[in-house]
């Protein structure tokens, strides 16, 4: 297996660059060897997490501009209280549930871009998650997703692990749809392999099956065969990969949770895997929001913080970054159910090492509104940016289909295509 | 084929009723591929029978059954009601499932999963089994009826509501959510109405609540002020709302276009130029849903090459599919549970938008599921292929050899022939002795179903 040569290269590595003396032979090992091995540790193999927050997150209860008579009035019913917020500034703060998040946040390994949207904001949950997903409107071609365009650029990583994973039930985001790479998503890793006495036998037979058929003519076919090869090869890996882990944080019993250990666990094991995509639903609260609202920031908050110390734990904290967005903030105002309807721009954020922490980007007025709507101060774009040229070492351009400006969130990140 | 290919369809010659030629006979093919798409499929023995009749008098056929046998119903709806004691929407689901298994009408059952699709309500949300239920038989009772009463009614249903949070339309604040959806992923899709329609659609609205499970009009919050709705002027309440919103010619282009995806193929997109016939005829026929179905079900396009196999088994039609075409019964429990496992939960759809379908079914993930969920289904000691082991079925079919058996299969579950060679490795590596053995004839099925083949529907 090619994979366990990975994993073992690596924890050959580890253990040789930590202790060269321990294990007696690091110094036979020639330095240009190790020097290459240790780009492609470090330069090559950054990982980038996007949590998706399904339904339109209230980015104004989320990252609240507690100190605006503006917002109370726009919200007697939904504006958290001042005694509650979570100040981080003298204007803004994070909802009561965010307290972990506030934590990774004074500890400098979060970084809060605010006003994040775009042009004619598109209300519609599934055009406005295609907007994110594609960087492309309605009327372009949209056939593959940003992530899936980056993918493209990517060699296959050593191993042949899977370069992009989904976690879910959901259906697989359009974000990483290629034309070129099929991305496997895992429901959960217990079911993610053929079951019974006969499982291993028909793994073989559709293997060979799919490896043996002729070159189709017919897409739908050829797609089939292509998803059988890599589900059955992902599954094997993946299998592989998840088993001996061990963590010293318990992460929180929640579904988030449970699929960010998963991701923790991949990543240790020494999976190549670059992009991990998970989504975390709920946010369209129309109606009784401040519980279900507080239920899921405290669930996005509590994992995404376990994550990250779980990384750093096992020396991966510098090497990944989670990067959550929704599709749209909600209205300004609150409606009569105690709810609030689609809205427009709303906050990003990044978690993990490297970062420029604080909060960036200029928050919105909420007098001086489009359509009662939050206008945006940053494109989407300029984040996707960012995370492509700076975290991900490609030029953003193409995958993003023109030109813009990455802003600043990564700390003396030199661009890893050119180390 | 090519996008290109597609657009080039000629839409006079795409409607026309097709008559079985030379080049194209009325045969256990395209019998199979009628059952399939406007059923869930059917046993060789009655695609034969089907081919005794026109494929005209057969359409007519499956859409007069759109009223269920008495009988049938009343057993149905008994065991709904049984499992509504539960409570448990989970378990309502396979109530669901024994109607798909076992329905004599099944374009009405087809055409119901399109609409629980179409006008998507989760009981993740709902979690009242019985609302959920009630849902389902009035999609059921609207199915191939008139699309605007359709309307009409989910916009008073007390689930749907729920779901969209529209349970308490007050005049201060309305909620603007099943505004929205009921024109961009009901009626019109989106891009065909502004967000000024969304604002004065929710005000139509005011006044409508559900109270204690029930539907009713408050007319205390009822705001009678002028609205505009698409350039109309007054003050229209939901019904003279609803009106309007199917009066738009947006209306029918877009629901042709979701019928083409569910009935003929899932890709390439097709032009608009082609499905405006359909779309007239739908129009012609007073918003008739039967009236564009025959016209699809009987044309050219239907029995060409742009449609069969052009499609991707849902998770229903697969395993349903797959049962029907074998006489099967099993634990409808767990047909329930499995669905959701692989991406179709019945009462379960992912959002309002319901389930997208064509690829978005497979990843690797729905794909080892479902080779599981048939693995589950074939070790289960109540699965019956009518009424017997698979062995002794084939027996009673006069299918002696494996060979037949590989044949039967590829006839009554594949759209296109294996190749020899995959054939000779299913005889080799399924191990089978004979059809005598059971076991080797579970796995054979497995196997053929494990297929990207099988896959396509």
């Amino acid at each position: 297996m090619f994979f366990s040569d990975s994993t073992s290269r690596r924890r050959f590595l580890r253990s040789s660059i930590g202790g060269a003396t321990a294990v007696g032979i690091g110094a036979a090992i020639p330095d240009c060897f190790l020097q290459a091995s240790e780009r492609a540790l470090h330069a090559s193999e950054r990982i980038l997490v996007v949590v998706q927050m399904t339904g339109g997150n209230d980015g104004l209860n989320t990252v609240i501009p507690y100190a605006n008579d503006d917002y109370r009035s726009a919200r007697p019913k939904l504006a958290i209280p001042d005694a509650d917020v979570l100040k981080c500034s003298d204007e803004l703060g994070f909802h009561p549930s965010m307290s972990s998040m506030r934590q990774l946040f004074e500890d400098g390994k979060m970084t809060v871009v605010c006003g994040v949207g775009y042009d004619q904001p598109n209300r519609s949950h599934f055009e406005s998650m295609d907007i994110w997903h594609t960087c492309r409107r309605k009327n372009e071609l949209r056939d593959d997703g940003w992530l899936g365009r980056f993918l493209a650029t990517q060699d296959r990583p050593v191993g042949g692990d899977v370069l992009a994973l989904h976690l879910g039930q959901e259906k697989q985001p359009f974000a990483l749809a290629s034309n070129r790479v099929r991305v496997p998503t895992i429901r959960e890793l217990a079911e993610f392999q053929l079951r019974g006495q006969k499982g291993k036998a028909l793994s073989r037979f559709l293997t060979k099956s799919v490896e043996q058929a002729p070159a189709q003519s017919d897409d739908l076919l050829k797609f089939l065969q292509s998803s059988t090869a890599s589900a059955l090869e992902a599954s094997q890996r993946v299998t592989e990969a998840s088993q001996d882990y061990r963590s010293e944080l318990r992460y929180p019993e929640t579904s988030l949770g449970k699929k960010l250990r998963v991701i923790a666990q991949l990543i240790d094991a020494g999976l190549s895997t670059r992009v991990y995509y998970v989504q975390l639903d709920g946010f369209d609260t129309h109606a009784n929001q401040p519980n279900t609202h507080a239920i899921l920031l405290r669930e996005w908050s509590d994992a995404v913080s376990t994550f990250i110390r779980d990384l750093e734990g096992h020396h991966h904290g510098d090497r990944v970054c989670v990067m959550t967005f929704s599709e749209f903030g909600r209205r300004v105002a609150e409606n009569a159910s105690q709810g609030t309807d689609h809205g427009a721009a709303g906050p990003m954020f990044l978690c993990g090492g490297g970062l420029v922490p604080g909060i960036i980007g200029g928050y919105a007025s909420l007098t001086d509104l489009q359509d009662g709507d939050l206008k945006h101060q940053t494109d989407f774009r300029q984040v996707y940016a960012a995370v492509l040229r700076s975290w991900l070492g490609v030029d953003p351009a193409a995958i993003l289909g023109g030109q813009y400006a990455p802003l600043p969130l990564f700390a003396s990140m030199a661009d890893p295509t050119l180390g | 084929m090519t996008e290109v290919q597609a657009n080039r369809v000629d839409p006079d010659w795409a409607w026309q009723p097709f008559e079985p030629t030379a080049q194209r006979p009325w045969d256990r093919r395209l019998a199979a591929h009628l059952y399939r798409r406007a059923g869930f499929g059917a046993d060789l023995a009655t695609l034969d029978e089907a081919l005794l009749r026109t494929p005209a008098e057969v359409v007519d056929e499956l859409l007069q059954a759109n009223r269920e046998p008495i009988p049938f119903q009343v057993t149905a709806d008994s065991l709904a009601q049984t499992i509504l004691a539960s409570g448990d929407p989970k378990r309502l689901s396979s109530a669901w499932v024994y109607r798909l298994l076992f329905t004599p009408s099944q374009l009405l059952e087809k055409t119901t999963l399109f609409w629980h699709g179409h006008f998507a309500t989760s009981a993740d949300k709902v979690t009242d089994a019985t609302l959920m239920w009630q849902q389902n038989q009035l999609l059921r009772s609207y199915a191939l009826g008139r699309f605007d009463e359709m309307v009409e009614a989910i916009a008073q249903d007390p689930a749907m509501l729920i779901y969209l949070d529209s349970t308490a339309n007050r005049k201060a604040h309305p909620n603007e959510n099943f505004a929205r959806e009921l024109m961009e992923l009901f009626c019109l899709g989106e891009g065909n109405f502004r967000e000024g329609d969304v604002r004065e659609l929710a005000r139509c609205f005011t006044g409508w609540e559900i109270k204690n499970n029930r539907f009713r009009k408050n007319r205390y919050q009822q705001d009678t002020g002028p609205k505009s709705l698409f350039s109309r002027t007054g003050p229209f309440d939901g019904e003279e709302a609803i009106a309007i919103v199917t009066e738009q010619p947006s209306l029918e282009r877009f629901l042709a276009r979701k019928w083409y995806r569910f009935f003929v193929s899932d890709e390439p997109q097709p032009s608009a130029e082609l499905l405006q016939p359909l779309a007239d005829c739908f129009r012609a026929s007073g918003l008739q849903v039967a009236a564009p179905l025959t016209m699809l079900l009987k044309s050219n396009l239907f029995f060409s090459e742009h449609a069969i196999g052009r499609k991707i088994k849902s998770p229903v039609e697969f395993v349903v599919g797959t049962l029907r075409c074998l006489n099967a019964t099993t634990n409808t429990n767990r047909v329930a549970d499995g669905l959701r496992t692989i991406g179709q939960g019945l009462f379960y759809p992912p959002n309002v938008k319901g389930w997208d379908g064509g690829r978005t079914w497979i990843n690797s993930s729905t794909l080892i599921g479902r080779a599981n969920l048939m693995a589950d289904l074939l070790g289960d000691s109540v699965t019956r292929f009518d009424g017997k082991p698979v062995s002794e079925y084939f027996r009673s079919l006069g299918v002696r050899t494996t060979s037949e058996a590989i044949e039967h299969l590829e006839q009554c579950l594949l759209v296109t022939p294996l190749s020899e060679q995959t054939k000779s490795e299913l005889r080799s590596s399924v191990e089978l002795q004979s059809t005598q053995d059971e076991q080797g004839m579970r796995s054979l099925l497995l196997t053929v179903t494990s297929l990207p083949q099988c896959q396509i529907g």
